[in-house]
């Protein structure tokens, strides 16, 4: 509770502006215990790494409360109000389950302190629940999935098998993926959702998947799921006539190793791969594996750029919820990921999509970028938002 | 037969104070914590009754409060029903789901009986985890608190949603023991001591257990309706047997079988899991710790402690050995 | 849906190999119950313990060596276990022993948390049990035909040691009246702790033969832990033959429902359960009659 510490690099603050360094008060909520445990840390690691790198470029510092959420939604919602009305934070970063951001969403609204999403990926959080305080650095669940629709039918995949947990995130990764992809001519052969969380062993969707007579199987999986999933799909030797596509968590860097063989020749979509060529993300997976000694994934990404968005509204003199909410809807900044910036109708990020293949590398397994696809703002959703006024 | 005596009323007269202590001068998060506490509180006490009174270890009193939870969250949300009325018709279907599952679960004894319960438990959470009418992994939210604005009470304020809390379980305690000192519940603990004998005498052992488990059951479904009221967000986790198993836990904390006890156990338990999650993210293994010595201490609970301690300087009569041995013998049998 | 017999031969392979995955964890904690009368709900949890065991022995000498090492190393916190805890709880109630080994499970996830981190980690299938072999007409993972009969394997080692030996005759005196059987001159405490041994060193085998096929994280000993004590309640607590009708009605009803009613898939095995309980308490084969 009381481990708040000092971020910003305190050289650098007291020779920018000694006098009128401000104090800002961030609380990060993410799950520290529960399955998604591992996804928090990340996104921790990466947001610190951020302000390390970025802090010096403004005279605030950073005071930081953080809370495990345990990924359970009624204790999130009790840590996200102890925070805003107890700790009095200027504004929260994190979230990693929908449901968590489901349940914090009114409270957050209602209380006007804005909150930087770093994960949570439901669509209505910038579709019909949005609202003008909660952005979204990570991604939104439909517009990994679109892109990768369109690109499967120009490469001349006609019928596919979809798979994907049965639960929110699941089912709109794979709609967002459907749509596209019968516009573009494609064909869903079969559509089967898992029991969430409950299913280990993948065997007798594996075996309709095969029998069902697609080209190919699109699917949704993460963590310890998309590790059995992908092992279960080699070992029943699916890839030789199947090839596995998918959304990119199935085969993210935090995982990938654990997959080893059977992941290679998979093909996924993702908003981040460490492989994209550019100087920034060059410097960010330098900064990261010197810090960890492995390679980033997309979820150290987001805690990264949340803390780049963070330090770039308080570039534009923003230090209060208000001023802070509305400076954080108009940040756009070259990050790893390539050029990103919010959408003012949903407050959700714009970014590029990058395909990318697993392949196998020196010293394990690495990604190789097939393509990047332009960066599209989601529809709506039924957003309403009030726009800017400054 | 459940009886007081003058340690158990100093308990409750202390508890009393220290909870609208608490209500009155404690700020925001301390208020949270107070109402989690009375919402538990409510909990184990349906759990006290059956298993403490009755030898009906249950693990799935989290479920009932759940299915309670999602009962009310459903009824005011999408069916439009007003709260109280929902509020009503919550405990009555829980209480209903309890009935039956006690009726099923009345032949089978012991390890048996936990299992079945269990089994049930799992049945309703991997129903709601499933079902898309209940949101599924994420959740259902924009419930709503009771409105009692007529009395110039708005339960939107922490404050006052703490006492109104805090009355409600008042109520409920003055109920459990009604229930247990009523015909029925002296029958349930007769059942516990020696089922033939009653069944000899004959008494309808299945209905007294499922009549009982029901009572209970609407004690767990009015928990879960607050529950779902205090957090105003329901998700299916709130269903899982870990929620019943620590439900046992808190009345095994506190004294199993004295229906004071269990409330302090709430208190304990609550405040502990907060303390120590603040400090570390592995504060399931302290309080998994704490449980397996306060199991192995043979004691019954902290308030088994306390009363074989003190009872008697309180209270010469406690010395009755009949009402000593009680807590043991239903850890024993149960 | 239109299938042919390869796509149904293949289900039922996967429901075979479910099965003996349960079957390898249901029967250690069956048997513990029958004689001990005793529900080891940790159970889960040294099956967790055996795929960490296993994932780091195999990262040091390979598959083999954590498929024959995990289980003794789990066997060993087995020991810890019954001279710390178990022993005393001897003559408590069920509802005490529940307790505390509910206290274990969060103290043993914990641990494994602590030791080993968040991150899921893998083993890969053995080079020589890598590959597909064509088994009626079907390809099928060779690792998959080797869990179905190492599954079979050690239930036909049980049923012999258990109705042909002598210390299998002790057992099932055990079961059927332990103190009876002590009177006779059996040393029951001594035959407690060979089986609670052997059950945690199964339950330690299961998790490292799960791990090559599934994700090794903190939290597989809780998902696996609701589906052995189903196993084990329609089967009836204490027996062998118990153990395994109870897998295999377990693993088909869990894979055809996958197949044929994906939406009643996970309610279905409870309401199975409930019917059982509701017409036999006891179980299908409970150990006594």
């Amino acid at each position: 509770m009381k481990r708040a510490i000092l971020a910003a690099l305190g050289l650098a603050t007291s020779f920018a502006m000694p006098a009128a360094a401000e104090d800002i008060k961030v609380g990060l909520l993410l799950p520290f215990s529960g399955v998604y445990a591992s996804l928090g840390n990340e996104i921790e690691t990466g947001f610190n790494l951020g302000l390390q790198q970025f802090g010096s470029e403004t005279g605030v510092t950073f005071e930081i409360a953080r809370e495990d959420t345990e990924v359970k939604p009624p204790v999130a919602l009790g840590k996200a109000k102890k925070l805003i009305l107890q700790d009095q934070v200027d504004v929260m970063v994190g979230i990693v389950s929908s449901g968590v951001l489901g349940a914090v969403r009114d409270m957050v609204h209602g209380a006007g302190v804005p909150l930087i999403v770093a994960n949570a990926g439901n669509d209505e959080a910038t579709g019909a629940s949005c609202s003008p305080f909660i952005t979204r650095m990570s991604f939104s669940n439909g517009q990994i999935n679109r892109p990768m629709g369109t690109w499967m039918a120009e490469q001349g995949v006609r019928r596919v098998f979809t798979l994907a947990p049965d639960y929110a995130a699941g089912r709109q990764m794979i709609d967002a993926f459907t749509e596209t992809f019968t516009a573009a001519g494609g064909e869903i052969v079969g559509q089967e959702f898992t029991p969430f969380q409950k299913t280990q062993d993948f065997g007798p969707y594996l075996a309709q998947a095969k029998a069902s007579g697609a080209d190919a199987v699109y699917v949704f999986y993460a963590g310890g799921e998309a590790i059995s999933f992908v092992k279960q799909y080699d070992s029943f030797g699916l890839n030789a006539d199947l090839p596995l596509y998918g959304s990119g968590f199935l085969t993210s860097p935090l995982y990938v190793n654990a997959q080893g063989e059977a992941a290679e020749g998979v093909i996924t979509a993702l908003h981040y791969a460490p492989t994209i060529d550019s100087e920034a993300n060059a410097a960010f997976v330098a900064a990261f594996t010197e810090e960890t000694g492995r390679a980033p994934s997309e979820f150290a990404v987001q805690g990264y750029d949340a803390a780049r968005a963070l330090i770039e509204a308080t570039k534009t003199g923003a230090n209060d919820r208000a001023s802070l909410a509305t400076a954080l809807r108009q940040v756009s900044f070259e990050g790893p990921r390539g050029q990103l910036s919010i959408d003012p109708a949903t407050n959700n990020i714009i970014q590029p999509v990058y395909v990318y293949e697993t392949v196998a590398g020196e010293g394990g397994l690495t990604q190789k970028v097939l393509a990047q696809l332009p960066a599209e703002a989601d529809p709506t959703n039924g957003c309403e938002m009030a726009p800017l006024s400054n | 037969m459940f009886r007081h005596n003058t340690l158990r009323y100093t308990a409750l007269v202390l508890l009393a104070a220290g909870a609208l202590f608490q209500a009155f001068t404690a700020e925001y998060f301390g208020l949270e914590i107070l109402t989690e506490i009375l919402i538990l509180a409510m909990l184990v006490l349906a759990l006290d009754i059956v298993a403490g009174f009755g030898g009906m270890v249950s693990l799935c009193h989290g479920a009932l409060m759940g299915v309670g939870a999602y009962a009310y969250a459903i009824l005011s949300t999408k069916a439009g029903i007003a709260p109280p009325v929902a509020m009503a018709g919550s405990i009555a279907l829980t209480g209903a789901a309890a009935w039956v599952i006690g009726a099923i679960g009345s032949r089978s004894h012991g390890i048996y009986f936990i299992m079945a319960t269990l089994a049930f438990g799992q049945m309703a959470y991997s129903y709601v985890f499933e079902a898309p009418i209940f949101g599924g992994d994420d959740g259902l939210g924009g419930i709503s608190r009771l409105d009692l604005s007529v009395i110039g009470v708005d339960l939107n304020d922490s404050r006052s949603f703490a006492l109104f809390c805090l009355a409600i379980l008042g109520a409920v305690y003055g109920a459990s023991v009604l229930i247990l000192r009523s015909g029925l519940g002296r029958s349930l603990t007769g059942v516990m001591h020696n089922e033939q004998r009653m069944r000899a005498l004959g008494l309808t052992v299945w209905r007294v257990k499922a009549d009982v488990f029901g009572l209970s059951g609407m004690i767990a479904g009015l928990a879960g309706a607050l529950a779902a009221q205090h957090i105003m967000y329901i998700s299916p986790g709130l269903l899982s047997w870990t929620v019943s198993g620590e439900a046992l836990v808190v009345v095994i904390l506190g004294g199993l079988g004295t229906l004071v006890g269990p409330l302090i156990g709430a208190a304990a338990f609550v405040v502990l899991k907060h303390e120590l999650s603040s400090v570390t993210t592995y504060w399931h293994l302290v309080v998994g710790a704490i449980l397996i010595a306060v199991v192995m201490s043979r004691a019954n609970g902290i308030f088994g402690w306390i009363e074989s301690r003190w009872g008697g300087v309180f209270d010469r009569r406690l010395a009755d050995a009949t009402r000593k041995q009680e807590p043991e013998e239903a850890l024993n049998d149960a | 849906m239109a299938h042919d017999l390869g796509f149904w031969t293949l289900q039922a392979l996967n429901a075979l190999q479910l099965s003996m995955l349960l079957f390898l964890l249901s029967i250690g904690l069956t048997v513990i119950f029958g004689l001990m009368h005793f529900v080891n709900l940790a159970h889960g949890s040294l099956y967790a313990l055996g795929a960490y065991f296993a994932a780091s022995l195999a990262a040091v000498g390979g598959y083999w060596m954590g498929f024959f090492l995990a289980p003794v190393a789990v066997a060993g916190v087995g020991i810890l276990l019954y001279s710390g805890l178990i022993k005393r709880m001897r003559k408590s109630g069920p509802m005490a022993q529940v307790l505390v080994t509910f206290g274990l499970i969060f103290v043993l996830l914990d641990l494994t948390r602590i030791f080993w981190g968040d991150l899921a980690l893998a083993i890969d299938v053995p080079t020589l049990l890598g590959g597909r072999l064509t088994f009626l007409g079907v390809e099928y993972p060779t690792y998959r035909l080797f869990i179905i009969v190492l599954g079979l394997a050690i239930f036909g080692a049980l049923a012999f040691v258990l109705s042909r030996t002598q210390i299998g005759a002790m057992i099932r005196a055990g079961v059927d009246n332990d103190a009876m059987a002590a009177c006779l001159g059996i040393n029951v405490e001594r035959l407690f702790f060979i089986v609670f041994c052997v059950g945690c060193a199964l339950a330690g085998l299961a998790g490292a033969v799960a791990a090559p096929l599934l994700s090794v994280t903190p939290d597989m000993g809780l998902q696996i832990l609701i589906p052995t004590l189903i196993v084990i309640v329609i089967g009836g607590l204490g027996s062998l033959k118990g153990a395994i009708a109870g897998s295999l009605i377990y693993g088909f009803v869990q894979t055809f429902g996958a197949v044929l009613a994906p939406q009643l898939a996970s309610v279905l095995i409870y309401a199975l359960l409930a019917a059982v309980l509701v017409i036999k308490p006891e179980g299908l084969f409970p150990a006594k009659g």
